[in-house]
């Protein structure tokens, strides 16, 4: 390479950036018009334009609106990223909200609150406060935004300088718009403010509902919110209300419609007049079911508030069920909420229609769709008692089909039948044991069970059915377990004969012993020791009289009702969930919960679960299902003193009781060899731990373990760790649970590097402070090995590994004889160092000595190139490594004879 | 170095624009000047958190006056508007004694820039309307003037409220730069 080479890296192009800052700084208005041009659309690529921020700002004081407009949006884009050059714009935003052009002075203040940079922010507020006050309602309607997006960056300014009062004058203006923005500003800044500051008056009331007839649609929407939230004084008020609101619910606009009906809805709480109610009623169904010809999605919104509605006000729409009958092509989520709402609107007057339709959708293709259709019959028979007869004809006919999932779905809902109406229907059980084989559902399963169970007296085979189910017990689910639990324990009480007899001890045996879920055991246990004590007893507990039950699924809590409706029309009443549910305003941190000390807990979650499972029973029909088991839950004989005489079987029980329920509780503890122990318990009152830092899966991990020699137990275990050259850092919490007196606990703390990094000469110190809730803070070293970082790509080829050696200065090389240590095994010392992600590379004979090389990476890609030199069999090793980073050399020599010692 | 220039503004000169920088602390009266030049009338101002910038003509030259705000935290900036500069407006409260030395240091720095090595220096000794403002050879004093070398420069006595000295130095500003000084 000669010297002249240099002329290649001299280029005369300047590149884009140069070109366009020099156009920029033209003395041509059309140049610097279309720089500014080319400098949005490479912004608009993504390209960072940033560079070029002055030069840009430099061409905003400008006659022309399209280069302001475009200079603009480079403002909005890159003010984040040149927070202090963007004071540079302030002045001509100061003037441009003062230009005699409106469109520019409004366009200067919805600008300048786009520009989210505190040290403009404050130079904002006297144009804003002049804009807010402007002749023109276009500049006065931007500013009123503009005082919400200035509330989000700085709220306390807003209050100070009596931004908050200009907004309110603002619903005073004589023009809609600008009123409808002050409301929009308003409720935007209500939302993030926790005290009241838009509160609706009398005099604003009346100023509300003359702007609303003359505003925009969407400006309409935002005042029917905002009076929406308003508490009418009395009834006569509340009517008045209304009767100014009601020509909206003809608006085209289905936001307009619907925030009307919302805001109807609200003031009616109030109105006493029968009469004025019924009429409202009858005003508000027509908008609704116009909603239900637009678009499925729009369906579908309308659809997810009326189901709101009707659950408050089902007289609304009580004659328009036909309107909701499904279509051939409706959307399957149109076709599932539209069966929702007719569930809600039948009535002994529709019965027979509704059924109609619902037979029709149960021959269907659509699976789901044609098992809500059966399940809605169902609901139907227990919602409507004249009707029910009907609805099980409907079913049985449906049954006689003999589609699998329809039988299924069918045995499933006539179970709530037989609950709702008991000794009314039992005559058709003989048709539901047909289907007995094809059952493959655990719910429908479930269901059969409780049937037999149930009415035991009256099927002749009964203990023949629940045996054909006893055979597959403890691969059967859960839920069927306990079903086929408690129906063997009924169908005992009912015929205690032999056969039941022997089933009992079967299935009472597999649901202590041999099961390891905890409902299904206790469930077992309280059957096993009330039968074994007072078989009376039992009968009465087990066969209680059941209390009746009523069609709630899909039925609203009041208070969440409540909530919803007043959110009609906006994505909570679509959800049917609280605003809060889904949007965090806040960022908190999220609470640690007892769970997450509990991670390996299996027990625990199986637990959990299940109960979460009765729970939900609780609030479905389904819930007949359960009731035995609470049933069995209601108290219960006072379990007998060991002392008095009791059966064989019960000290069985006893016996196992204490067996089998202690054991599993106890949380089980990762095992694997002991760790070098750190903080001894003389040092730590009790408290011993021990730790050392692994790799696994080139994952580092701290691996902790605690040993309880105090008398208290403790618990709130958190760890920290000093500055260190590795920049080692907890990557989460410390997730240890209570530790109690004598026994330990073991965890892997993740953990990150080139965190909390430190200054100064390498070392491989790493000092740790841990506490918990009982004791002080304890703070221990531990030594951070150097071959615990080394990652699992460091391994080199042979002809990268020379170049890389070659590359590196000599000045790279540092070497270190190791006189004490004798390398026996080659093998055996390969494989350790490979263990240690130190890789082999090659081998060579030099002399009688044998010279080893090895590779190894630390992250951030710093390879080690390694030499041994050492003769098989005698002490003495020399090492000699080369790394871009030769100031950790003595880390790793430190680390290197450690794992050589070994 | 006069050689060089009076090509380069001979070029300069034909149609284009001079670009004109009106430099001082906050308060000198920088934008009352500017628009006293553009439009002949006193507007009321406000701190300029900026800059402002407008065209003025006078004896046929083009004067592209950027007014840059005076105040501290805007002083780093007046570095982005250096290159291409023709000639520098330095404007000093002359009533304001007290400040006097941060304009003077101000001043130097200013003249030390690299960028600004070829530009001509106006000094506007202005306030003169109030009581006690110094007059224009004790500003040259106080801003110890003399000490300028190779660079062209002038102070006037001005008063933009009365509109006096203001045209009388861009009389001279416009000759000095027909003239290709510097």
């Amino acid at each position: 390479m000669s010297g002249h080479d240099s002329k290649y890296f001299s280029t005369t192009k300047k590149g884009e950036i140069p070109e366009l800052k020099e156009e920029l700084n033209s003395q041509y208005k059309d140049k610097r018009k279309d720089a500014v041009k080319k400098v949005i659309a490479a912004m608009t690529v993504g390209k960072d334009v940033s560079s070029l921020f002055t030069d840009v700002v430099n061409c905003m004081q400008t006659e022309n609106l399209e280069l302001k407009k475009l200079v603009y949006l480079y403002l909005i884009n890159y003010a984040k990223s040149q927070p202090d050059l963007a004071i540079l714009a302030v002045n001509t935003f100061v003037k441009d909200s003062q230009d005699p052009n409106p469109l520019i002075r409004a366009l200067a203040v919805r600008t300048m609150g786009c520009i989210r940079v505190d040290k403009i922010t404050e130079y904002l507020c006297d144009p804003l406060q002049r804009c807010l006050k402007d002749d023109d309602p276009y500049v006065r309607k931007t500013a009123a935004i503009c005082v919400a997006k200035l509330y989000d960056i700085n709220a306390e300014l807003v209050e100070d300088r009596g931004f908050l009062e200009s907004l309110k004058d603002l619903i005073s203006d004589n023009n809609p718009m600008v009123v409808a923005n002050a409301v929009a500003a308003l409720a935007e800044i209500q939302d993030n403010s926790n005290t009241p500051i838009f509160e609706i008056t009398s005099h604003t009331l009346s100023k509300l509902l003359t702007a609303l007839n003359e505003c925009t649609e969407w400006g309409q929407v935002f005042i029917l919110d905002a009076l929406s939230r308003y508490k009418a004084a009395d009834a006569r008020e509340a009517e008045n209300i209304v009767e100014r609101v009601t020509p909206r619910l003809q608006h085209a606009n289905c936001a307009v419609v619907l925030s009307a009906v919302k805001m109807i809805l609200q003031q009616m709480e109030l109105i006493t007049s029968t009469d004025v109610v019924r009429n409202l009623c009858k005003k508000m169904a027509p908008p609704l079911v116009t909603l239900l010809s637009a678009e499925p999605e729009i369906q579908y919104v309308a659809l997810r508030n009326i189901n709101l509605i009707v659950q408050r006000r089902p007289t609304i729409l009580a004659h328009e069920i036909k309107v909701f009958f499904c279509k051939y092509n409706d959307p399957i989520y149109v076709k599932m909420e539209k069966l929702e709402i007719m569930i809600k609107l039948a009535s002994d007057r529709n019965i027979d229609q509704v059924l109609l339709e619902f037979k029709e959708y149960a021959t269907e293709v659509d699976v789901d769709f044609v098992r809500k259709a059966v399940r809605a019959i169902g609901r139907c028979a227990i919602k409507l008692e004249r009707a029910a007869e009907r609805c099980i004809s409907v079913l049985l006919e449906l049954i006689k089909i003999k589609v699998n999932y329809v039988v299924q779905e069918a045995i499933i809902v006539i179970k709530d039948i037989f609950r709702r109406y008991p000794n009314t229907y039992e005559s058709i059980i003989a048709t539901l044991c047909e289907s007995l084989d094809t059952l493959d559902e655990p719910e429908a399963k479930a269901s059969m069970i409780w049937i037999i169970g149930e009415y035991a007296e009256r099927i002749d085979n009964a203990d023949e059915l629940l045996e054909s189910f006893l055979e597959s017990f403890p691969e059967e689910p859960a839920q069927v377990q306990l079903q086929l639990l408690t129906a063997t324990v009924k169908l005992f009480l009912k015929k205690p004969t032999e056969g039941p007899q022997q089933m009992i001890q079967v299935v009472l045996n597999n649901a202590t012993v041999e099961t390891d879920n905890p409902d299904l055991r206790d469930r077992a246990y309280i059957y096993w020791r009330l039968l074994s004590t007072d078989p009376e007893a039992a009968k009465d507990v087990v066969l209680a009289e059941k209390p009746v039950i009523t069609d709630d699924s899909n039925q609203l809590d009041p208070s969440l009702l409540d909530e919803l409706l007043a959110n009609i029309a906006t994505l909570s009443s679509v959800y049917h969930k609280p605003p809060e549910a889904f949007v965090t305003r806040v960022k908190t941190t999220a609470q640690k919960t007892e769970d997450d000390d509990y991670p390996e807990g299996g027990s625990e979650t199986g637990y959990s679960e299940s109960s979460a499972h009765a729970a939900d029973g609780g609030v479905s029909p389904t819930s007949s299902s359960n009731v035995p088991y609470s049933a069995a839950r209601q108290p219960a004989p006072a379990p007998p003193s060991p002392a008095a005489p009791v059966p064989d079987l019960l000290g069985d029980l006893i016996g196992l009781d204490n067996n089998a329920i202690v054991p599993v509780d106890q949380p089980a503890t990762p095992s694997g060899p002991p760790l070098p122990v750190v903080l001894p318990a003389s040092t730590g009152q009790g408290l011993q731990i021990s730790a050392q830092l692994t790799q696994q899966d080139g994952q580092i991990y701290y691996s902790l373990s605690f040993e309880n020699n105090s008398q208290v137990p403790l618990d709130g275990f958190m760890i920290q760790f000093n500055k260190n050259t590795f920049g080692l850092a907890a990557a989460g919490p410390l997730q240890v649970p209570q530790v109690q007196p004598g026994t330990s606990a073991r965890t892997l703390l993740p953990m990150v590097m080139f965190q909390n990094l430190s200054q100064g000469p390498p070392s491989s110190l790493l000092q740790v402070a841990v506490k918990n809730s009982q004791q002080p803070v304890w703070y221990f070293n531990d030594k951070a090995p150097l071959h615990v970082f080394f990652t699992e790509d460091g391994r080199m080829e042979r002809g990268n590994f020379l170049e890389t050696w070659r590359s590196l200065p000599d000045s790279n090389e540092v070497s270190k004889d190791f006189p004490d240590i004798v390398v026996n095994s080659v093998e055996a010392t390969l494989d350790r160092l490979a263990a240690s992600n130190m890789f082999f590379i090659a081998k060579r004979k030099h002399a009688n000595q044998d010279v080893f090389y090895f590779s190894a990476k630390l992250p951030r890609g710093i390879p080690f190139l390694i030499e041994l030199t050492t003769v098989i069999g005698t002490l003495g090793v020399k090492c000699a490594i080369k790394t871009p980073s030769p100031e950790l050399a003595p880390l790793f020599f430190e680390s290197l004879e450690n794992l050589l010692k070994v | 170095m006069g050689i060089v220039f009076t090509k380069m503004f001979s070029t300069l000169f034909g149609n284009r624009e001079a670009r004109i920088l009106v430099l001082g602390l906050d308060n000198a009266g920088k934008t009352t000047i500017l628009y006293r030049l553009q439009m002949g009338e006193v507007v009321s101002t406000i701190p300029t958190i900026g800059f402002n910038v407008e065209t003025v003509q006078y004896n046929n030259i083009k004067f592209q006056v950027w007014d840059l705000g005076g105040q501290t935290s805007i002083r780093p900036y007046w570095r982005c508007y250096f290159p291409n500069t023709q000639a520098i407006i330095y404007v000093v409260d002359s009533s304001d004694t007290d400040r006097l030395v941060i304009a003077k240091d101000e001043f130097h720095a200013i003249l030390e820039e690299e960028e600004l090595r070829g530009a001509v220096v106006l000094i506007f000794a202005n306030k003169q309307d109030l009581p006690g403002a110094l007059d224009d050879a004790a500003v040259t004093e106080a801003l110890e003037l003399h000490k300028i070398k190779n660079r062209q420069w002038a102070i006037f006595k001005t008063s933009a409220i009365k509109g006096e000295g203001l045209f009388e130095g861009l009389d001279w500003l416009s000759n000095t730069l027909k003239s290709g000084g510097g």
